[in-house]
């Protein structure tokens, strides 16, 4: 009897949701489809209809492409970089604010700003101000007689600032996350350690850093989820430059696509990246799910 | 000798609500003290203070001859026991037994020694590799005693311990927490809300209300001689019958009855008050019977609560024989006896003298 009601009510849900699930297909799962197809084939816009089955040969033709291999230790480094030190400062940042008594809510709006910019946005913001001859951070130095800085024009200069940009865009993610799950943590065993005599740093790596950890897991992977696919901050401020200092693995595979015209290859990248993330995502799934229990 | 003393202990909060008003006790050495009162009544501020999880905002806290406002928590010698138990979720029951002595340095071999003979009092032995997730209440319970027994402290401060258990597993405990108590012979402060955990543990009792002492005394001395009409009711289950009286010629007539008192004030309004086994059902032409009504019959199995109505209305709980046979409504005539009558001050609340 009640396995019948809730066999209809699945059907009647399935049925509800079908609209908004064939929107989906069209818009996700049929381009992964098109791509993995095209990745596979030697699929051209010049001519569409030449679709013969190569099999995995771009894939394999992927990491033989030394620009492949460098775009991949770029977006290594930045995504290491990125996440450490947004980890860092975000902890931080969070734990002061963990103590802050009164305005906390101004501190929030304040933090969420950057977070609610679009990153092209936050990408022209940035080059602006970063402009070697008219932005405003040239202008600051100068006053106080530090020359001219080539914030974008030089390789390693382009890297870091790139990931400058992206620590300031994106650390209130961090800091917020972090920051709600300080504020969800027990008080009691921090009075407890204290009767014992355990001092501020004692109750930070005893007690705060261990009771952190599942938010402190979670935090990092989804930002790194999203760190591996940046795009649009390079795409505005670097076009992968100088040379290919700032060349991040998506932005490589849109270049190789859309500008050099070679889809299928570019296809066998994308389904590449597709798979980091998805592997990434499952981690943090299963993660999840094990904290539930 | 280490006594506790509380000497004019005031804690006044930024807003400026003041939780605890100058407060003074003394809690003598190896004393099983409880803190008793309703929840807001500054009593487990008072218990924070003295450990030093909250500072005092005036008057002096002595733990034997030394002053210790200013003490770390941690130099004060005594262990806390929570409410919620506050181990570390992180830590099995062994790293949360043994956090304490890691922190303080005490050797390995010394650890697993005192370790061995707190698990054995406390039968901890099969859970020490479990988390405290893994554990029942009552068996939290045992791992914060543990952790502060460890501590072999001047005392031991606990803060509500038994109000996450259930009924049976608290009255358990009581016993547990007396029979510790022998063991250890340490001064033990117990807060609670719960009068019957004060009358069955405590050598002394402390009725906190308002963030004032309301009175401090033996648990029978508070029990038949309330400070207040506030102890009177906060004390027994169901608490001491109060009623409206006026005292004349050294006898007090209440509820149409008239009964000789020896206390110092002449005349005027008084609460009288009277517990409900003071009270016994007797044949209508005894000597001072008082009229009235039954309201109800409450059976509790060994014996019953029987709700009378006096002349004038008041509603008063009187202790029966579990198997008395009166249905509402039915007319009775209730024996008091005039040495168990305690007059209040209708006013203040406060018990008139005896003579």
């Amino acid at each position: 009897m009640t396995a019948a009601i809730a066999q209809r009510d699945r059907w009647f849900g399935f049925a509800m949701t079908l609209p908004g699930l064939l929107a989906l297909l069209l818009v996700v799962l049929f381009p992964i489809l098109f791509t993995l197809w095209t990745s596979t084939s030697d699929f051209t816009l010049l001519k569409p209809s030449n679709d013969a089955f190569l099999g995995l040969s771009h894939y394999t033709q992927a990491f033989a492409t030394p620009e492949f291999r460098h775009a991949l230790s770029v977006t290594l480094a930045f995504v290491v970089a990125v996440v450490v030190l947004e980890f860092l400062v975000g902890f931080a940042v969070a734990l002061a604010l963990d103590k802050v008594e009164h305005g906390k809510a101004v501190y929030y709006v304040i933090l969420l700003f950057p977070l609610l910019m679009n990153p092209i946005v936050v990408g022209l913001i940035w080059k602006m101000f970063l402009h070697p001859t008219l932005g405003i951070v040239n202008y600051v130095l100068s006053l106080v007689g530090i020359p001219p800085v080539d914030w974008l024009g030089v390789p390693d200069n382009a890297f870091w600032t790139v990931v400058a940009v992206d620590i300031w865009h994106q650390v209130s993610f961090m800091i917020v996350l972090l920051l709600a799950g300080l504020a969800a943590l027990p008080k009691e065993p921090y009075e407890a350690a204290r009767l014992e005599g355990a001092g501020t740093i004692r109750c930070f790596f005893w007690i705060t850093l261990p009771l952190m950890r599942p938010v402190i897991v979670v935090t990092l992977l989804i930002r790194l989820i999203f760190a591996v696919k940046t795009y649009d901050i390079i795409y505005i401020m670097t076009r992968g430059g100088p040379g290919q200092a700032t060349e991040l693995v998506s932005y490589y595979i849109y270049r190789r696509a859309f500008v050099g015209l070679d889809v299928s290859q570019a296809s066998a990248m994308a389904v590449i990246l597709l798979l980091v993330v998805l592997a990434l995502t499952a981690w943090l799934h299963r993660y999840m799910r094990s904290l539930a229990q | 000798m280490t006594e506790i003393r509380l000497a004019n202990v005031t804690k006044t909060y930024a807003g400026g609500q003041t939780a605890v008003d100058a407060v003074d006790l003394t809690i003598h050495d190896g004393e099983f003290f409880v803190l008793l009162g309703p929840s807001g009544c500054g009593k487990s501020t008072t218990l924070r203070m003295i450990a030093g999880l909250e500072p005092i905002s005036s008057g002096d806290l002595f733990i034997g001859e030394r002053r210790m406002n200013e003490v770390d928590p941690k130099d004060r010698d005594l262990a806390f026991v929570f409410q919620n138990y506050a181990l570390f979720p992180h830590l099995t029951v062994k790293g949360n037994l043994t956090f304490g002595m890691k922190l303080r340095g005490v050797p390995g071999p010394e650890q697993e020694r005192r370790l061995a003979e707190v698990t054995a009092m406390l039968g901890l032995a099969p859970y020490l590799d479990r988390k405290p997730g893994q554990l029942s209440g009552g068996q939290r319970q045992r791992v914060a005693l543990g952790r502060a027994l460890l501590r072999d402290p001047v005392a031991f401060l606990l803060d509500e311990p038994l109000s996450n258990l259930d009924a049976k597993l608290r009255a358990q405990m009581r016993t547990e927490l007396v029979k510790l108590h022998r063991r250890v012979a340490r001064t033990i402060i117990h807060v609670t809300h719960d009068q019957i955990e004060a009358m069955t543990m405590a050598d002394r009792i402390c009725i906190m209300q308002d963030g004032k002492v309301a009175q401090v005394g033996a648990p029978m001395e508070v029990y038949r001689n309330p400070a207040n009409t506030f102890v009177a009711t906060f004390t027994g289950s169901p608490p001491m019958n109060l009623v409206p009286g006026r005292l004349e010629h050294g006898a007090v007539q209440f509820a149409g009855a008239s009964l000789p008192v020896d206390v110092r004030a002449s005349g005027g309004d008084v609460t009288v008050g009277f517990r409900p086994e003071d009270l016994s059902l007797v044949a209508a032409p005894a000597r001072l019977p008082i009229n009235a009504e039954v309201v109800a019959v409450e059976t509790l199995g060994a014996d019953a609560i029987l709700v009378a109505s006096l002349i004038g209305g008041q509603e008063v709980g009187m202790r029966v024989p579990a198997d008395t046979a009166l249905s509402p409504g039915q007319p009775i005539a209730v024996h008091l006896d005039p040495d168990r009558l305690r007059l209040f001050d209708p006013g203040s609340g406060k018990t008139l003298p005896r003579r």
